[in-house]
């Protein structure tokens, strides 16, 4: 057997080691490479940071643990920024299982790292159901759709929500999503019918599509996957799983730009040879 | 001790593991592990949902509150329970038709006030009243005049009425190239993606399970 036969039959399992080595190496030997922050995650921040003190933040977890790599980090930045900039913060989320992802960034940045109190700097709602429609809804009357906190409390014995009654009230709004319901339905169902500063966060495999809405001005920020997690994390300098992740993300792509490569040159000698 | 002692950590760790080990071969582990993450899913959904939807706005309201108009949405959920058996299966066209009906009317409107109109604003509204080149720099202008030709491009490259002939064929191939970039900036994209999913497991093995790194 040739070694062009042999790269061309080579067992695949090959492939996952060497992706796996390249992801795992830089954990142990970090490349700490420049990391340059795009226009669409400064644009973001510069929203945030131009938002008076005491305005208030929605965050909206539309994600669950499988695209928690991606996007925590960048709710951990956000909230970082909003604690430090002394803003009011607004969870909830359109995914059942992403309810516990909220709880946990809370309790890690609000409580452990800020000391905020739940109830007047911050507050939970979990999951609101009903995707489109809860968001419709929402804008004209949030008491109406958010009646219980993540914990039981009722709405009315909440003080930070006596001032919190529709879209208006919101500062800015950010979906951290990663799939339906999400960033489509805050676009399309919210920000059509109120407006307002609407920005999102994505997994990288949902974010080319939300450039266009950039671009029109329906989004004013967009943090692209464990990328776009890495610049807000440069840009609240508070270096963490996006920044480490990105060395293994280059290395990686390195190893699968150059097996692409590969599999070209021999598709294009097996082609010459059988001719 | 080198390894953490949740006794979940150890258990999230092993299953990391077990699924990963079908990329070597399909094995017994691995469809323990797929059972167990269906069974879970399907369970957490269904008691999550009740209780927290189902319950506090459908037979709470109605018991403790007298609120009857619920028995309406209560009785088409239902509805769509019928389909088990051959006989009442009719009966699930009602609550089906009901929520076509309201998805429908949301998205039609959604689609044309949040995707359609500002789209095509966003296209266009740049060409308008000579701001081209004096409202924006050299290089969006060159920007936007590169979507404008994208967007035509595409769109011809999607008209099958006519044959991809001539000019016409000229520019429906112009049009495969913007395809071909936005396939392959999705496809850069997805990699990404996956190899963040691959780091989040790899990091959650090497961190918080065997804590072999800081």
């Amino acid at each position: 057997m040739s070694a062009l036969e042999r790269i061309q039959n080579l067992d695949r399992r090959i492939i996952f080691l060497t992706v796996a080595i390249a992801v795992i190496l830089p954990l142990f030997f970090p490349l700490r490479l420049p990391i340059e922050v795009t226009a669409p995650v400064q644009q973001l921040y510069d929203v945030i940071e131009g938002l008076p003190a005491g305005s208030v933040v929605l965050i909206s977890i539309d994600y669950d643990p499988s695209g928690a790599p991606e996007l925590d980090p960048a709710t951990f930045s956000i909230l970082r920024q909003c604690f430090t900039r002394d803003l009011k913060v607004f969870v909830m989320g359109l995914w059942a299982t992403g309810v516990p992802l909220g709880i946990r960034a809370l309790d890690a940045v609000a409580v452990g790292e800020y000391s905020r109190k739940y109830g007047v700097d911050f507050v939970d709602f979990g999951y609101i159901p009903g995707g489109a429609v809860a968001l419709v809804n929402l804008g004209r009357d949030v008491h109406n759709v958010c009646r219980e906190d993540v914990y039981g409390t009722p709405v009315a014995e909440i003080p930070m929500m006596k001032r919190i009654k529709s879209a208006d009230d919101f500062g800015l709004v950010i979906s951290m999503s990663m799939g339906v319901p999400g960033s489509d339905q805050w676009i399309f169902y919210y920000h059509a019918r109120y407006r307002g500063n609407l920005a999102t966060a994505q997994t990288a495999i949902g974010a080319p599509k939300y450039y266009q809405y950039l671009q029109t001005g329906q989004l004013v920020g967009l943090i692209g996957g464990m990328k776009g997690a890495a610049e807000y994390e440069r840009l609240v300098d508070n270096y963490g799983l996006a920044t480490v992740g990105m060395d293994s993300q280059s290395s990686a792509h390195v190893l699968i730009i150059a097996f692409i490569v590969l599999g070209n040159v021999i598709y294009w000698m097996e082609k010459r040879r059988k001719k | 001790m080198l390894m953490t002692e949740g006794i979940w950590v150890w258990i999230a760790g092993v299953l990391t593991l077990a699924i990963y080990s079908f990329l070597y071969k399909d094995n017994p582990l691995y469809k323990i592990a797929e059972y167990i993450f269906v069974g879970l899913s399907a369970g957490y959904w269904a008691v999550y949902l009740f209780w927290n939807f189902a319950y506090p706005n459908l037979f709470q309201p109605l018991v403790s509150e007298g609120n009857y108009w619920n028995i309406i949405p209560i009785m088409l959920g239902f509805m769509m329970f019928t389909q088990l058996s051959r006989r009442s299966a009719w009966l699930v066209r009602f609550p089906l038709t009901f929520v076509l009906g309201v998805s429908l009317g949301l998205q039609l409107i959604a689609a044309v006030e949040g995707d359609v109109v500002p789209q095509l604003a966003g296209t266009f509204a740049p060409f308008s009243k000579g701001a081209l080149f004096n409202t924006y720099d050299f290089w969006t202008s060159i920007g936007y005049i590169v979507l404008l030709v994208g967007v035509l491009t595409t769109l011809v490259y999607f008209f099958f009425s006519r044959e991809h002939k001539g000019v016409f064929g000229g520019i429906a191939r112009t049009g495969v190239f913007y395809l071909m970039i936005a396939f392959g900036a999705s496809f850069g994209y997805t990699v990404m993606a996956r190899v963040s999913l691959l780091f989040g497991r790899i990091h959650f093995i090497m961190y918080d399970w065997l804590r072999i790194i800081r």
